[in-house]
């Protein structure tokens, strides 16, 4: 497998998934199982779970499947590859931003749709509550969670981490 | 206006290399993290420039990644932003191809999926805190009162994308922001 190909391959999924990580999925199926046969179809789907096991984004799974694809080195280029479209835009959205904000009517619209970004923030809450939320016991943790976090000044990583090290040694299923 | 500090592009890395090694539950979680982080904690950018930032993450697709990148450029233009987005990227990326190798060699995931369990409802009290703090600053008037709640029905309970969301907000604020001026 050419390293250049996955690098086009992967920077042409990376200019066509604006709008949110889903879109990836069945699209990344077509390409890598259907078309491509790079990935059994299980195989796409222990990836899926895999690369939403990490902090990064969905799209963790171009890493996945540049592994299989051509190694370390495969993995590399096509992760690079994958988010360079999107990184590069917010580098120039970025750039512009300071200008464009000091003109009155931008600057009233930006700050205008803060209180939609604040529903956004609470919804994600709400869909990840809905998937993960299922007995009394996360109920408690969600608790404890929310007033250290709340309430006290102790890293929210040691609170993360912790709480994934309870989930591990007490094997929640 | 005051200078802005400059910020070692040593730190930024570091400091988006933990929240990329930390941050489990991706997207929301990540922005809480880098919202207690560089908002409240470093001070590098006021809650507005982030939320700002966020709303264009989420035109742009994977949106944790894009907040670490508009941090980072805020602070110090292209290689800062260059400097977050791998510093953010580079612990997934690391724990990914172990686990590839992992598995493509003994066909085998390790038990992780219950540590995750662990984490998930920790995380959900992160973005909640998250949630809070920003209505607690950002939702005073009455228009304000009316848009957060509809927004969260609408990403919530009819899955309408955030990209449509953001967009019929920003009609909406604009054409108050051009009635204000026109009769002001």
């Amino acid at each position: 497998m050419g390293i250049v190909k996955l690098a086009f391959i992967f920077l042409r999924i990376g200019l066509i998934f604006f709008g949110g990580g889903y879109v990836l999925i069945p699209l990344l199926h077509r390409i890598m199982v259907d078309r491509l046969h790079w990935l059994t179809l299980s195989e796409f789907l222990d990836g899926v779970a895999l690369s939403q096991l990490t902090p990064g984004p969905l799209a963790m799974l171009a890493t996945f499947t540049g592994f299989k694809a051509g190694g370390v080195i495969g993995a590399l280029v096509s992760t690079v590859f994958i988010f360079l479209p999107c990184t590069t835009l917010m580098l120039f959205l970025s750039s512009r931003y300071e200008r464009l904000r000091n003109m009155e009517l931008v600057r009233g619209t930006l700050d205008g749709i803060l209180p939609a970004v604040v529903g956004l923030v609470a919804a994600a809450a709400y869909a990840l509550g809905k998937t993960s939320l299922l007995s009394l016991r996360d109920f408690l943790l969600l608790g404890v969670g929310f007033v250290i976090l709340q309430f006290t000044r102790i890293s929210p990583m040691f609170v993360i981490l912790g709480a994934g090290a309870i989930g591990y040694l007490f094997h929640f299923a | 206006m005051e200078a802005k500090r400059q910020v070692p592009l040593r730190e930024i890395f570091k400091v988006f290399l933990i929240i990329g090694a930390t941050g489990f539950g991706g997207g929301m979680a990540v922005v809480s993290l880098v919202e207690r982080t560089c908002v409240h904690e470093k001070k590098w950018v006021t809650l507005d420039e982030f939320m700002h930032g966020i709303a264009f993450g989420q035109i742009l697709g994977p949106f944790s990644l894009n907040s670490c990148t508009f941090v980072g450029y805020y602070l110090r233009g292209v290689m800062g932003g260059i400097a977050a987005a791998v510093g953010f990227i580079a612990p997934s990326f690391c724990l990914i191809s172990f686990l590839s190798w992992l598995y493509f060699k003994f066909h085998e995931l390790p038990e992780l999926q219950s540590a995750l369990k662990g984490t998930n409802p920790v995380v959900i009290g992160l973005i909640l805190v998250a949630a809070v703090g920003m209505g607690k600053a950002k939702i005073k008037s009455r228009t304000a009162w009316l848009m957060a709640p509809l927004a969260f029905a609408a990403s919530a309970f009819f899955n309408v994308s955030a990209l449509l969301i953001l967009v019929v907000a920003a009609l909406w604020a604009l054409a108050r922001a051009w009635y204000k001026r026109e009769n002001a």
